[in-house]
């Protein structure tokens, strides 16, 4: 693995903190001047969540007994173009090229771009639980649902960010994403929203979910090994 | 070794013939040495095929993730073969796992599916090692096709992991509760605790153990089979570049 990663300890090099906080930074000042991916990611839920709701028929009762579900189906669906824009932008102009020729680590690379989708992820997610409460009537507010929402997601970016990185270099391109990407996560979705569903049906309890929620944590911590080690063999040129 | 030879070799066609007689064996074994289960009947048989795939698939699965690994620290050819061989025909013997587990499922709980954690997880891992091979036909750079397939098999397997670890802990919180009936079934499938002591028990395990042989012996067969298959196929490959480059040549 070592060959494949460049050597941090080159004169000048930055440290890998150092390194991280850079490329997070650039991300985020992209993000403050374009507002193009938060807007998007939106704008998307939006309309996934006005579709679901021909499907339920104008029936809240249908509705909030699905809301959960909706919730995490939404994060998936919109995740996705956070993804795919915060690594295709790197792609397009070469961008990418420039970020490996310097001197740093390329696990630098890996947990800025997880760092920096995490965070657009969250804001989605802050305006999407403001939606759900209005829409559905359902107290996702609560500090217990909001830490698995954010569990579920740093998982989520974790696989994403890899299985992005590989599917905008294969000829098929966004088309793999959901394909590759969806199938993947769902191990990490199925106990994070049975977890958020017990939690929300009678004694809100945490003690009660967490057997679940630690299943939701050891994919987190598995996801983030195994990214750890891929992802310098994902960008290799 | 077997991961190079593309002609076939002793030790492969051994290795067909042991299954073929083992397959025979098994099926003798199973219908006529085990004995009928007491709540369940003869359907109760279907396990022994249900449990061994499931185990050959778990193995293959795992075998891909070695490939994988020794793929990224070495690319070589052979990896990429013995993986890609190796998620062909764990994907078979999952679809075996479910058909057989549907065909079970039907008597024994009324349906044919159930979106219960445990079936929606295996057809997750269908899932994602179905688009696998939708991640291969995507790249056509045959060093880039390997590295990323071996990736990709890496990440897989936390699904596999997760299959396994969801089931155990998943279980306490949604009990299963189909009636009498699916609670023998459960207990057959987790190591026969319902039929506890005495002959039947035991051929029961042995028969268990018979299969789970068999299936394992048929699958490394198989593996074998199929990557001298995948070699030939190289092998016709750079000989049609061969030929198209001395036709170019002589028209030049």
């Amino acid at each position: 693995m070592s060959e494949q990663s460049v050597s941090p300890s080159l004169p000048g090099a930055p440290s890998f903190f150092t390194a991280v906080k850079a490329i997070v930074w650039k991300d985020l000042r992209i993000e403050q001047h374009t507002r193009q991916t938060l807007s998007l990611m939106v704008m998307y839920s939006l309309v996934t969540v006005v579709m679901f709701n021909f499907a339920l028929e104008a029936n809240l009762a249908a509705a909030r007994d699905v809301a959960n579900g909706l919730l995490w189906a939404t994060i998936l669906l919109a995740g996705t173009l956070g993804l795919h824009r915060s690594l295709a932008l790197e792609q397009d102009n070469r961008a990418i090229d420039a970020i490996l020729i310097a001197p740093i680590d390329r696990r630098v690379i890996y947990a800025a771009k997880v760092i920096s989708v995490t965070l657009f992820t969250f804001l989605l997610e802050i305006i999407l639980v403001f939606m759900f409460v209005v829409f559905f009537n359902k107290p996702f507010w609560q500090p217990p649902v909001l830490f698995i929402l954010a569990l579920g997601t740093i998982g989520y970016v974790a696989a994403g960010v890899v299985i992005t990185s590989m599917a905008i270099q294969t000829r098929a391109r966004e088309v793999l994403l959901p394909i590759l990407l969806f199938p993947i996560v769902l191990p990490l979705i199925l106990p994070a929203a049975i977890a958020v569903a017990e939690y929300m049906t009678g004694q809100p309890e945490m003690s009660r979910v967490t057997s679940t929620v630690s299943l939701v944590l050891a994919y987190d911590l598995l996801i983030l090994a195994a990214g750890f080690i891929a992802y310098p063999y994902v960008v290799e040129s | 070794m077997f991961f190079t030879l593309p002609r076939m070799n002793k030790i492969v066609r051994a290795l067909n013939i042991l299954a073929l007689v083992l397959l025979l064996i098994n099926i003798i074994v199973v219908f006529f040495y085990a004995p009928t289960e007491r709540t369940m009947g003869n359907v109760q048989r279907i396990f022994y095929f249900h449990v061994g795939t499931a185990w050959v698939g778990a193995i293959a699965f795992f075998v891909a993730l070695v490939a994988g690994v020794l793929y990224l620290r070495k690319p070589q050819v052979k990896w990429d073969t013995l993986g890609l061989s190796s998620v062909e025909i764990g994907l078979v013997f999952l679809t075996i796992t479910t058909a057989a587990g549907s065909v079970w499922g039907r008597p024994a709980w009324n349906t044919w599916w159930l979106w219960s954690p445990r079936l929606t997880l295996i057809t997750i891992a269908w899932l994602v090692y179905a688009a696998y091979f939708m991640l291969r036909g995507a790249v056509e750079d045959a060093e880039k096709r390997g590295r990323f397939a071996a990736i990709y098999v890496i990440i897989s397997f936390i699904t596999i992991i997760m299959a396994y670890v969801s089931i155990r802990v998943l279980r306490d919180i949604h009990p299963v509760v189909f009636g009498g009936t699916a609670e023998s079934a459960q207990g057959a499938a987790e190591g026969l605790q319902e039929f506890e002591g005495g002959l039947e028990s035991m051929r029961m395990g042995l028969t268990l153990m018979m299969s789970t042989i068999t299936f394992t012996v048929i699958y490394l067969a198989w593996l074998f089979n199929r990557m001298r298959l995948q070699y030939l196929k190289d092998e016709v490959d750079s000989l049609k570049i061969r030929v198209v480059n001395r036709l170019q040549g002589g028209g030049a």
